[in-house]
């Protein structure tokens, strides 16, 4: 006779060791006496940096006075934030006129917006809003921040630009709306829908030129007060400069990494010695050839200015490590691709711009990504070689005369401004590497 | 009818495809290598062409004459003879050559202890010590070394006392003094005898060698463990000491002493020395503990927990299971590493150290002006460290690769 059990044994709870915060903290912190004594050890050292980080920053600091002898009159052993506090729209925008600082709000408010539909699933055309903003954000921006003379070249970009921002801003209520393109919205209103292709190009062209005609007819009427490049200062110059850097660091990379890979030789040795020759070089030493090499390379009466003569050099330098960047990912993309590529019919840059190009790229976001971040912690260097970026400002409130002498505030609080900008993009470059990777391996 | 027949013999045997000029890829490759190598020779033609206008125009100097020019300016910190007005500018570009060499040596050694401590403990199963560790990793690693440099420069080796009331690290003895001028050492000075020490010391490290490498047999053999981590250590120190005191301890020591307003005698290094050894090897170190961590991790756990069911402790396990089979991971980017902090090395412009970019590339360059000339043999020799690095990983890459199975 069997003893059978008329429904299944309940699961016992888990022991308490496993699930209370006394069992965790057993096992974590005080599984054995050494580990009590390193855990106590920690502990000590935790409790003298923090009281000593609250204290000197927080308990004892100065937050508001007119110059350092007042914060000294107020404590001598805490922090004079106030000087930074005086400064803050020095280190965020240098010396940018006060009354045109709404330029650069305005321009960076106009990428947030111009970029903000890539993250947006239901919105569609994602390849060209991302080109868009390559090709010409740059354009309205630089108008934007440097203001002055529009010349033909300049007045058909920004009216470009312009158009491409309208259509995107349209793009992105129709995808949120109707979950359609603005294209398929423009030809189900017009109700072009089923008309054939030519007919259908002929509209969305009359609409493009037109639209492009009354935004240039448009844009004649106003214009920018210039700013010299020198007022450029600050984390806003900082960003200028890492921003142009990574936008066209990427295309130059790609170039010399496909140069690297090719198997032409003179393509190969040259690409490969060029990015060597810029990867063993400090980039200072790059900086100051750019300073000081470049006005010689230059014909005669003609002059680049300091600015130009920087990004250029950050460019160059950036696009040898991108290229490396570009390297690995291409070499990550299995070989069956290229030899699939090729069975259709492919040639070579078929093969790369449409099958090799897509799968690396996406790849590459992480590391690009990173090194975005590498070159907002570099471009710090064009300090030493005198532009007045975020550190050349911070710097130079020690040499205000209300804030003479003031050295250490104004580094920490730089130092903690570029942890929050690079900590959370390299969080957020971790957070995309395991979800790309996730969605490899189905 | 026609049609169809032509198409059934090409079929068959096809006819010899017409000769495309264009077409052929042997001719394409050729052209495109033409075109390549024309585009960037006439860029260099142009750029190159230009600058010798423009030096001629401003009457700059060029070629390498300035090499054997004495040099009017004098240097804090350097590690070989030089005396302004008779030392040339060749000496310069060697004395900052080493001075770049030197604290990049130090940095790496320093950088590289502490970075494996850290990302051993950012692994460790306290909880406690792998957050501290992290949080080490991730602020020195979000903020720009040029910010952490200036501010161990300005924040803290410029505020240390004057020299009158100077830190003594020697605990009383005036062997090793810190002061806002900088840090200063004693140096000894062997005496008559000393020699005999030294090869005491020799004597006692063959022992020690040969004891273990017996050990090590008789292990093999019979599976007998004998100590040997004592006794060498004691062989080591109590030899060359008993050797020592016993020729009557011929060691002098060159002390500095204060006269005047400042230190003179034993060796000394400048704040700006220090404030880039510290910067550069707290930010290298982070990198390095990353850099082993992953390395650690790429360990499968199959290896520690077979290390530990032979009954391995966790030490042992670490450091005969896990690290040798995480080196061949850990090394590349180690040395890339090491090689960033040679670069990076050349931030000591912004503090005054003189290292080769702020000694040759700046300061000289400023009184001589052989721009072009200056600024090659800067990039040059940068170039050769990473080459000769570079060099060395690729042996060490080969050489593993041909170990993995």
């Amino acid at each position: 006779m069997a003893i059978i059990k008329a429904e299944k044994t309940p699961s016992r709870p888990a022991p308490i060791f496993e699930t209370s915060i006394i069992g965790w903290l057993q096992k974590n912190l005080f599984s054995s006496v050494f580990n009590t004594v390193l855990t106590l050890f920690m502990l000590f050292i935790i409790y003298l940096s923090l009281s000593g980080i609250i204290g000197w920053g927080f308990i004892d600091a100065t937050f508001v006075a007119d110059n350092r002898r007042q914060c000294y009159d107020n404590s001598l052993t805490g922090a004079c934030w106030a000087g930074v506090i005086d400064w803050l729209t020095n280190i965020f925008y240098g010396r940018y006129p006060r009354d045109e600082i709404w330029r650069i709000d305005f321009g960076a408010l106009m990428l947030v917006f111009w970029m903000a539909p890539l993250w947006m699933p239901r919105v569609k055309g994602k390849v060209l809003i991302g080109a868009s903003v390559v090709v010409f954000y740059p354009f309205l921006a630089g108008y934007l921040f440097a203001g002055g003379d529009k010349g033909l070249f300049m007045q058909i970009m920004i009216s470009a630009a312009i158009v491409a921002l309208i259509g995107n801003m349209a793009n992105l209520i129709t995808g949120l709306a109707k979950n359609e393109s603005v294209v398929q919205f423009l030809l189900r209103v017009s109700g072009k829908m089923t008309a054939p292709d030519k007919t259908q190009r002929n509209l969305l062209l009359a609409i493009l030129v037109l639209a492009f005609a009354a935004v240039f007819w448009w844009q004649t009427s106003w214009s920018a007060v210039g700013v010299p490049w020198t007022k450029w200062g600050g984390l806003f110059l900082t960003l200028v400069i890492s921003g142009i850097g990574i936008a066209s660091a990427l295309p130059g990379g790609i170039i010399l990494a496909l140069g690297r890979r090719s198997k032409l030789p003179v393509v190969r040795v040259l690409s490969t010695s060029f990015i060597e020759i810029f990867r063993s070089v400090p980039l200072i030493t790059v900086l100051f050839m750019a300073t000081t090499m470049f006005p010689l390379f230059m014909p005669e009466g003609f002059v680049l200015n300091k600015l130009v003569q920087v990004i250029i050099a950050v460019v160059l330098f950036n696009a040898c490590y991108m290229a490396e960047t570009v390297r690995a990912g291409l070499q990550a993309i299995p070989k069956g691709q290229f030899e699939g590529a090729h069975t259709i019919g492919l040639g070579y840059w078929g093969t790369m711009g449409l099958v090799i190009m897509p799968q690396a790229l996406k790849h590459m976001i992480p590391n690009i990504v990173g090194s975005f971040i590498g070159l907002l912690k570099d471009t710090t260097l064009v300090s030493i070689i005198g532009l007045f970026d975020i550190l050349g400002m911070l710097r130079s409130i020690s040499k205000d005369v209300p804030w003479l002498g003031l050295h250490k505030e104004p580094l920490i609080f730089g130092a903690m401004l570029f942890f929050i900008l690079c900590f959370s993009m390299s969080k957020y470059s971790r957070h995309l590497e395991t979800k790309l990777s996730a969605g490899n391996k189905h | 009818m026609a049609k169809e027949n032509t198409q059934g013999v090409s079929a068959r045997a096809r006819p010899k495809e017409k000769f495309n000029f264009f077409h052929d890829q042997r001719v394409r490759s050729a052209l495109y290598q033409l075109l390549t190598a024309g585009i960037v020779g006439w860029v260099a033609w142009y750029l190159i062409s230009n600058t010798a206008y423009n030096l001629e125009v401003r009457g700059m100097n060029t070629g390498f004459g300035f090499w054997n020019v004495s040099a009017g300016f004098d240097t804090d910190f350097k590690l070989i003879d030089y005396t302004p007005g008779v030392g040339t500018f060749g000496r310069i570009f060697w004395i900052g050559a080493l001075n770049t060499l030197f604290v990049s040596f130090l940095a790496i050694i320093a950088s590289t202890l502490l970075g494996f401590f850290i990302g051993v403990l950012r692994l460790s199963s306290n909880w406690l010590v792998a957050k501290v560790a992290l949080v080490y990793v991730e602020i020195f690693r979000n903020v720009p070394l040029l910010i952490q440099i200036v501010f161990w420069f300005i924040g803290v080796f410029s505020l240390l006392p004057r020299v009158k009331s100077t830190i003594d690290l020697s605990f009383g003895a005036e062997r090793v003094l810190l002061n806002n001028r900088g840090l200063y050492m004693a140096t000894p000075i062997p005496g008559n005898l000393f020699w005999m020490t030294l090869v005491a010391l020799a004597v006692a490290i063959g022992g020690v060698i040969y004891y273990r490498r017996r050990a090590r047999k008789l292990q093999d053999k019979s599976g007998i463990q004998t100590k040997t981590m004592l006794p060498s250590i004691a062989a080591i120190i109590v030899l060359p000491l008993a050797v020592f005191l016993a020729t009557g301890m011929p060691l002098a020591w060159d002390v500095p002493t204060l006269q005047g307003f400042n230190f003179e005698g034993g060796t000394s290094v400048p704040p700006a020395f220090l404030a880039l050894l510290v910067a550069l090897t707290i930010y290298h170190a982070a990198q390095i503990a990353e850099a082993v961590r992953a390395g650690i991790l790429s360990v499968s756990r199959g290896q520690s927990d077979a290390a530990m069911s032979i009954g391995l402790k966790p030490g042992r396990v670490m450091s005969l299971v896990i690290i040798p089979q995480a080196m061949p991971a850990i090394v590349p980017p180690m040395i890339s590493n090491w090689m960033n902090t040679v670069k990076n090395s050349s931030l000591a412009i912004a503090i005054g150290y003189s290292d080769i970019v702020s000694l040759f590339m700046q300061t000289a360059l400023n009184q001589a002006g052989y721009a072009v000339e200056m600024v090659g043999l800067t990039m040059l020799f940068y170039m050769t460290i990473s080459l000769t690095i570079s060099f060395f990983l690729n042996i060490y890459n080969k050489r593993v690769q041909l170990v993995e199975r």
